[in-house]
């Protein structure tokens, strides 16, 4: 019982690094335009070194949207699809889930990206759609890997002892499962925020925009632009899921 | 196991259930006079007629029979219908396009597509079920893809993928020889300073340190921020020294996808090889050098061979990355398949997507099997 | 209670457990054994129905097994397996409390059961209580293991080879620890073992099951004495049984009352087993012992014809 609040006492202390990344990005989304004089110098012969189309705020807002949403429903499809097959009932399925998870992987994120396009149109849909269907892969087989790598003892324990189903589920399995899962989505989230930026591409707006039309233009300081704000995103991103798999680590 | 076995398979039964309903009620193909204007979908029935559509539908209500009792050779029989009905799909395909006018491009529908999906997976199924080998999972695709072969030879010429690929056919043989040119350089270069970075990383604690977290830093950021990001510096670089010029280095081509893959193939193939050589078993190590062994021979003759399929493993994650990273190297003008891709997104001409990212996966996934294949003969002593 | 009447059960076309019978009394510890593969763990298993039975019928105090409800019945018997499966991502203190709190027992009495539970075992509670498993040796574990199986006080105790995975003296010192319990708690055990020794050591009656059968059942004593066949004479130790024997008998049943003869050099303690005495008159090369009692004051003697049972 005292562990319990040995637990709690773990503060906010170590959260500074993601919070810095952060801050950073947001700042530099607001105030690039601080930064035209050194990107005038990389690219003097250009008009314009400011990426003026649409805010960087919200292209950054947009970004966040596209990858939150096409991660959340990952998760919630992943997991849930994960533990579907490990129970009793869609046991027959595990198999070829296990298979696909892993062949999955072998496709790479654009081609399934240009793949959506033909199949959905163009626009924020096709990139939800293959973010979702990307992500989906790691944390697939995360789940998998951490439900089935709990200590068979501890299974036959928890059935031993008069737990339901939903009760092992939610008490033992998904909790000692956890930190794996957790990288899956760390894995998942890292690849939809690179890809998604692709997705500029295909009609998106959001950070992939300045770069693509940096490359387009032959803007170099539009496509440092981007390639900044992106980069600073992965970061923050990342940095937060590091912190997080940290923390539930510790507590496992 | 006999009560066991006579459990109706219910991966077989969904997939053909659901493709049944597929192939009844989702367009199967679109016609397009030409390039521009966009295809009518047609369903099965409305294609060739109800007698053929529903005629394919016998084979698949088969496997979903014989999977209702399981037995090993139901499950044999429904092996054989499966591929039978994936190499069925170009003959189907070509009796369409002898009813086409000459001109007119034939696109794949959403119904065959899924069907495509669900019988790969029907024969994912059956090979684990069946506990084929590997060598044999792929024979079994040998059948499908003559089928394919000829019949594209023969009567599949209005097929917008297939005419999308004859007016570039040299193009594309080029694309491929750009893009495994630069994946297998990039990825050569990333061993050679893989296994010598990890070398130094079993030496100091230091270098393992400040290497990985580069490393993994570098990994975090999205491919289109890197090449974006080195174009400036390549750039400047360019105008300032004459002879990198003159090999051809500029802010966008092959010189920023090159640096990029390098950069991003490395964390894969240090993290392998390193792992790989310090996981050897130490009672393995020591037996050899109680044996008299010396630190050299220990090394080359011990460590390296046992640790050569986990560095293998590792080859084969970075090559299978590096050819997706490559696709979207297509982006800064450093060529291979990714440009037929954003060609294509240009265009909105979806048939040139395909060519473009089709052959990526079949590479990606040819490019897995092979090593892995490789890994696993070397895993069970294949070494010598 | 627990009755076992023609219970079979079958895996497929393969019969693990093949129509046997047994009656465990309330308060009884009954051993299991065989060797591996024997049926005797998918027996235990089908007392708490881990594994549903194929044939036959189990009752529990007269009432089928089958008509409760499997989670009610699973929180009525408590199970310990060999490796613990104590929860790793929960203390000691909460993996104690578990069936207590699923059976939704007030927070504060769930604390003092706990509290009493780590006092029975020998856990201080300032020393464990918020220790997670993998901070605990095998014995500290199995002591958990034990304690959370008799949380919400179950009549019943099912155990799986709970001991199988300790070392010698931590396994001998925990079965003495077991027997005590008992002595205070009175359960209704079944315990499943493949060393013979630790099932003589516990065991009010004796199963012994080879192929999904029982061989034969009994009081140990009485399976020493006449194994009804040549596998059960093996299974006990063949030509070692007299030793076997000896373990399970004390100074105390064989002794004389002090005699006129003089006392004897070599002294035993009373409540020492007979092989211990046997292998004190081997090594001193004696063939009389004088028995002392915890203030090692004569009380009685021993000889070896005594402690051979000799007629004579």
């Amino acid at each position: 019982m005292s562990g319990d609040v040995v637990r709690q006492r773990h503060s906010l202390a170590g959260w500074w690094v993601p919070l810095a990344w952060l801050a950073l990005l947001l700042a530099l989304s607001l105030g690039m335009g601080l930064l035209e004089g050194p990107l005038r110098v990389i690219e003097p012969d250009s008009r314009d070194v400011l990426y003026v189309r649409a805010s960087f705020l919200a292209l950054l807002g947009q970004h966040v949207m596209v990858v939150g949403l096409a991660s959340l429903l990952a998760v919630l499809l992943g997991v849930g699809g994960a533990v579907a097959v490990t129970r009793p009932a869609g046991r027959d399925f595990l198999p070829l889930v296990t298979q696909l998870a892993s062949i999955g992987q072998t496709f790479p994120p654009v081609a399934v990206l240009a793949l959506a396009v033909p199949a959905l149109g163009f626009g924020t849909l096709p990139i939800v759609v293959a973010l979702l269907l990307y992500g989906l892969l790691p944390i697939v087989r995360n789940t998998l890997a951490g439900i089935q790598g709990i200590d068979p003892g501890v299974h036959e324990a928890a059935r031993g002892m008069g737990m339901t189903p939903g009760q092992i589920l939610r008490q033992v399995e998904l909790p000692l499962a956890a930190p794996v899962i957790l990288a899956g989505v760390r894995t998942s989230v890292t690849i939809n925020v690179a890809t998604a930026a692709i997705g500029a591409t295909v009609g998106a707006s959001n950070l992939g925009d300045p770069i693509i039309s940096g490359i387009v233009n032959g803007n170099t300081a539009y496509v440092l632009q981007g390639a900044l704000l992106i980069g600073l995103l992965a970061i923050t991103v990342d940095s937060a899921f590091e912190r997080l798999q940290r923390r539930v680590v510790r507590q496992g | 196991m006999q009560q066991a076995r006579s459990k109706p398979n219910a991966v077989l039964l969904v997939l053909m259930l659901v493709g049944v309903v597929a192939w009844l009620t989702l367009p199967a193909i679109s016609v397009a006079p030409n390039r521009i204007v966009p295809g009518t979908p047609q369903r099965a029935q409305e294609a060739l007629g109800w007698g053929v559509a529903l005629l394919a539908t016998v084979p698949m209500l088969g496997v979903a029979t014989l999977a209702w009792r399981p037995f090993t050779w139901h499950l044999r029989a429904a092996l054989v219908l499966v591929v039978g009905l994936l190499a069925a799909m170009p003959l189907w395909l070509s009796g369409v396009a002898a009813t086409l006018e000459a001109a007119s491009r034939l696109g794949l529908g959403s119904a065959l597509w899924l069907l495509l999906f669900l019988w790969l997976l029907a024969l994912i199924e059956l090979r684990a079920r069946l506990a084929l080998s590997r060598p044999l999972g792929w024979a079994l695709l040998l059948p499908v893809l003559l089928a394919w072969w000829v019949c594209l030879m023969q009567w599949l010429a209005p097929l917008a993928l297939y005419r999308e690929y004859q007016v570039r056919s040299d193009q594309f043989v080029g694309a491929i020889g750009q893009h495994l040119a630069l994946v297998g350089s990039a990825v050569g270069a990333a061993l050679l300073l893989g296994v010598c970075l990890a070398l130094a990383m079993r030496r100091r604690a230091g270098v393992r340190r400040v290497g990985f977290g580069i490393l993994n830093f570098l990994q975090t950021i999205p491919s289109i921020a890197l090449f974006g990001l080195l174009l400036a510096p390549l750039a400047w670089l360019a105008s300032r020294v004459e002879w990198l010029a003159a090999l051809g280095v500029s802010g966008i081509g092959w010189a920023p996808a090159w640096l990029a893959l390098l950069g991003y193939s490395l964390l894969p193939m240090v993290r392998n090889t390193f792992v790989a050589l310090e996981e050897v078993d130490p009672a393995v190590i020591e037996a050899a050098r109680g044996m008299g062994m010396s630190q050299r021979q220990v090394f080359l003759q011990v460590r390296l061979p046992l640790a050569l399929p986990v560095v293998l493993e590792g080859i084969r994650i970075t090559t299978v990355q590096a050819i997706g990273l490559t696709a979207v190297a297509a982006l800064i003008g450093a060529g291979g398949l990714g440009t037929f891709i954003f060609q294509g997104l240009g265009q909105a001409a979806m048939d040139l997507v395909l060519l473009g990212a089709l052959p990526i996966i079949a590479l990606a996934l040819m490019v897995d099997a092979l090593l892995s294949a490789l890994a696993d003969w070397l895993r069970q002593g294949g070494t010598t | 209670m627990i009755e076992l009447f023609d219970v079979t059960k079958r895996f497929g076309e393969e019969v693990a457990v093949d129509a046997i019978s047994l009656r465990v009394q309330k308060g009884e510890l009954c051993v299991l054994v065989g060797t591996s593969g024997c049926g005797k763990s998918t027996t235990l298993r089908m007392i708490n129905r881990l594994i549903e039975h194929s044939d036959g019928e189990i009752h529990l105090d007269g009432q089928p097994v089958r008509t409760f409800d499997e989670v009610t019945l699973r929180r009525r018997i408590g199970y310990v397996i060999q490796n613990t499966g104590l929860f790793p991502h929960w203390t000691v203190a909460r993996n104690i409390g578990l069936v207590p709190r699923l059976l939704k027992w007030p927070r504060a009495q769930v604390r003092e059961r706990v509290e009493t539970l780590m006092a029975l075992l020998g856990l201080p509670i300032e020393e464990f209580a918020a220790k997670y498993p993998h901070q605990l040796s095998g014995g500290q574990a199995q002591r958990v293991g034990v304690a959370r199986a008799l949380a919400a006080d179950p009549e019943i105790l099912l155990m799986d080879e709970p001991f199988g995975a300790l070392d010698p003296i931590t396994r001998e010192a925990l079965q003495h620890e077991l027997l005590d319990l008992q002595a205070r708690l009175h359960k209704t055990i079944v315990f499943v073992t493949h060393d013979m020794d630790e099932a003589l050591a516990l065991a009010d009656r004796l199963v012994v099951m080879r192929q999904g059968r029982i061989v034969q059942q009994g009081p140990p004593l009485e399976l020493l004495h006449e194994p009804v066949d040549d596998f059960v004479a093996s299974m006990l130790g063949g030509d070692a049984r007299g030793l076997k024997e000896a373990a399970l008998t004390r100074v105390r049943d064989r002794m004389l009352p002090l005699g006129p003869r003089l006392l004897a050099h070599e002294r035993v303690a009373v409540d020492v087993p007979l092989n211990q005495a046997l292998s004190l008159m081997l090594w001193h090369r004696v063939d009389r012992l004088t028995v002392v009692d915890d203030d090692d004051i004569p009380i009685g003697e021993l000889s070896l014809r005594r402690l051979v049972g000799s007629k004579a």
